[in-house]
């Protein structure tokens, strides 16, 4: 069981990776900043590194949101199963769908959702559900957004338009930034969960930090996961939203950057996700002439208020067939491989690649203005050649 | 209990930080990047500079080892 639980923890550590990429690297690849395969590549370094950086893992699993422990729940393996079963399938569909929504909410409804089947609503801490859940998610955009719009404002504020390419150069810092953060704090979470499973179990001392080997699959699987490239997240958060020029793009990734340090710094735990969309939205609204797709944030925000219960369901689900013994947990396993696979066949039928994501260049679609009489007769020519080309012949009449 | 105190803390941490790197980043341009005469690009680069340290100063919030090193300045 043990096993089967650091299994699915490493892959929920992987479909992590990918969904969030976008966080750090979709404004860098929507303005052209970087390319798409050598952003991804740099996330995935930071996140690696990130990894290693910090490896406080929190005491407990839910971050105070189940009543874990004596007189609580106990937190079993089994528990843990489901509750992981519920995030990676609501990380899944949101992938397939192309929604950035946040990691932690999803294995926190997950959890919660088996809990609640495990010990009944008593064991959800509904004070901590609202200071730690529900105002966040709704405080980080705002803030973020704030941020974002003006910085984009004091951007187009103090350049000419001519400096502004030079925004490129700064979004490279600033998104790597994003990233190594992201790495400091979302690999913690499964290495938090693989500790606890292998507490539970036996396997280690209670109260001991994470195993080496613990951290080192923790940080491949979230680097996998990162250069793998959720690219349907980045098309959204880069392009959909909004279109991004390179000084809307550094604005925002400083507004992240921003906003995610300080409240890392500050243990006021916001989603990086969420924090994201806002500086996106805001940089939208910061540049004159430029339109916020509100369509697509309002589907943004709809993923956001329907993570935890969605997830919860599909935790609680498990939990309930886990609850029969062995027979439910093989019953789980199947199902969610199942389910994993169709949604990954489904995905394929409308493929988003890194190549959907590289920007047009003007040359693309203006043609070069003929300058000399020489090139003008030139191209003259050419344009006679296609339409007799085009032109079908008597013979083939 | 919600921490009214701390959101505040963070929010007018993130204006300052992140208004602040993009202030001195587009002041580094307007007078070191492309489009400005040779006069003002000493300012500039020590804008950049300042960026720079800004963004450090973020790099050693995440990271636990250099933390102390922070505090110390």
């Amino acid at each position: 069981m043990v096993a089967l639980v650091i299994a699915l923890a490493l892959f929920f550590d992987f479909t992590n990776g990918f969904h969030d990429t976008a966080n750090a690297m979709a404004t860098p690849i929507a303005t052209g900043a970087l390319r798409p395969r050598v952003a991804v590549g740099i996330a995935a370094v930071l996140n690696l590194v990130g990894a290693f950086i910090s490896t406080t893992v929190a005491n407990t699993i839910s971050g105070g949101l189940i009543n874990e422990g004596p007189g609580g729940v106990l937190i079993t393996p089994t528990l843990i199963f489901a509750g992981l079963l519920g995030a990676v399938l609501w990380n899944l569909a949101t992938w397939v769908l192309g929604l950035p929504s946040s990691s932690s909410h999803a294995l926190f409804g997950g959890l919660i959702g088996a809990a609640i089947v495990g010990a009944g609503f008593d064991s959800l801490n509904l004070t901590v559900l609202l200071s730690k859940i529900v105002l966040p998610a709704v405080l980080a955009p705002i803030v973020a957004g704030l941020v974002s719009f003006l910085a984009t404002r004091i951007a187009y504020a103090t350049t000419k338009k001519r400096q502004r390419d030079g925004f490129r150069i700064g979004q490279i810092f600033t998104s790597s930034l994003v990233s190594l953060a992201h790495g400091t704090n979302d690999a913690q979470k499964t290495m938090g969960v693989i500790t606890l499973t292998l507490i539970a179990g036996g396997f280690q001392a209670a109260n001991s930090q994470p195993q080496f080997w613990v951290i080192l699959v923790c940080a491949l699987a979230i680097a996998m996961g990162t250069y793998t490239g959720g690219w349907r997240i980045i098309k959204t958060l880069g392009k959909g939203i909004t279109d991004i020029e390179p000084a809307q793009g550094f604005a925002a990734e400083a507004a992240t950057t921003a906003t995610i340090l300080a409240s890392t710094h500050l243990g006021f735990a916001l989603s990086t996700t969420q924090v994201a969309s806002g500086s996106v939205i805001g940089t939208g609204i910061g540049r004159k002439g430029a339109s916020v797709r509100w369509r697509t944030a309002g589907r943004i925000a709809l993923g956001w208020v329907i993570t935890i219960p969605a997830a919860a369901l599909v935790g609680a689900g498990a939990a309930l067939i886990a609850g029969i013994g062995w027979g439910g947990i093989l019953i789980d396993t199947v199902a969610a491989t199942l389910v994993f696979t169709g949604i990954f066949l489904l995905a394929r039928r409308s493929k988003v690649t890194s190549h959907d994501l590289v920007p047009a260049t003007p040359a693309q679609f203006v043609r070069p203005k003929p300058r000399g009489k020489a090139q003008r007769a030139a191209i003259a020519d050419a344009a006679r050649a296609k339409a007799a080309l085009e032109k079908p012949s008597a013979a083939e009449l | 209990m919600i921490e009214w105190g701390s959101f505040l803390v963070v929010a007018l941490g993130s204006l300052a930080g992140g208004c602040g790197v993009v202030l001195l980043f587009s002041l580094g341009l307007r007078f070191a990047g492309p489009d400005t005469d040779g006069k003002r690009r000493g300012l500039g680069v020590t804008l950049f500079v300042l960026c720079g340290l800004l963004v450090a100063l973020g790099v050693c919030l995440i990271v636990p080892f250099l933390a102390p090193f922070f505090a110390r300045l």
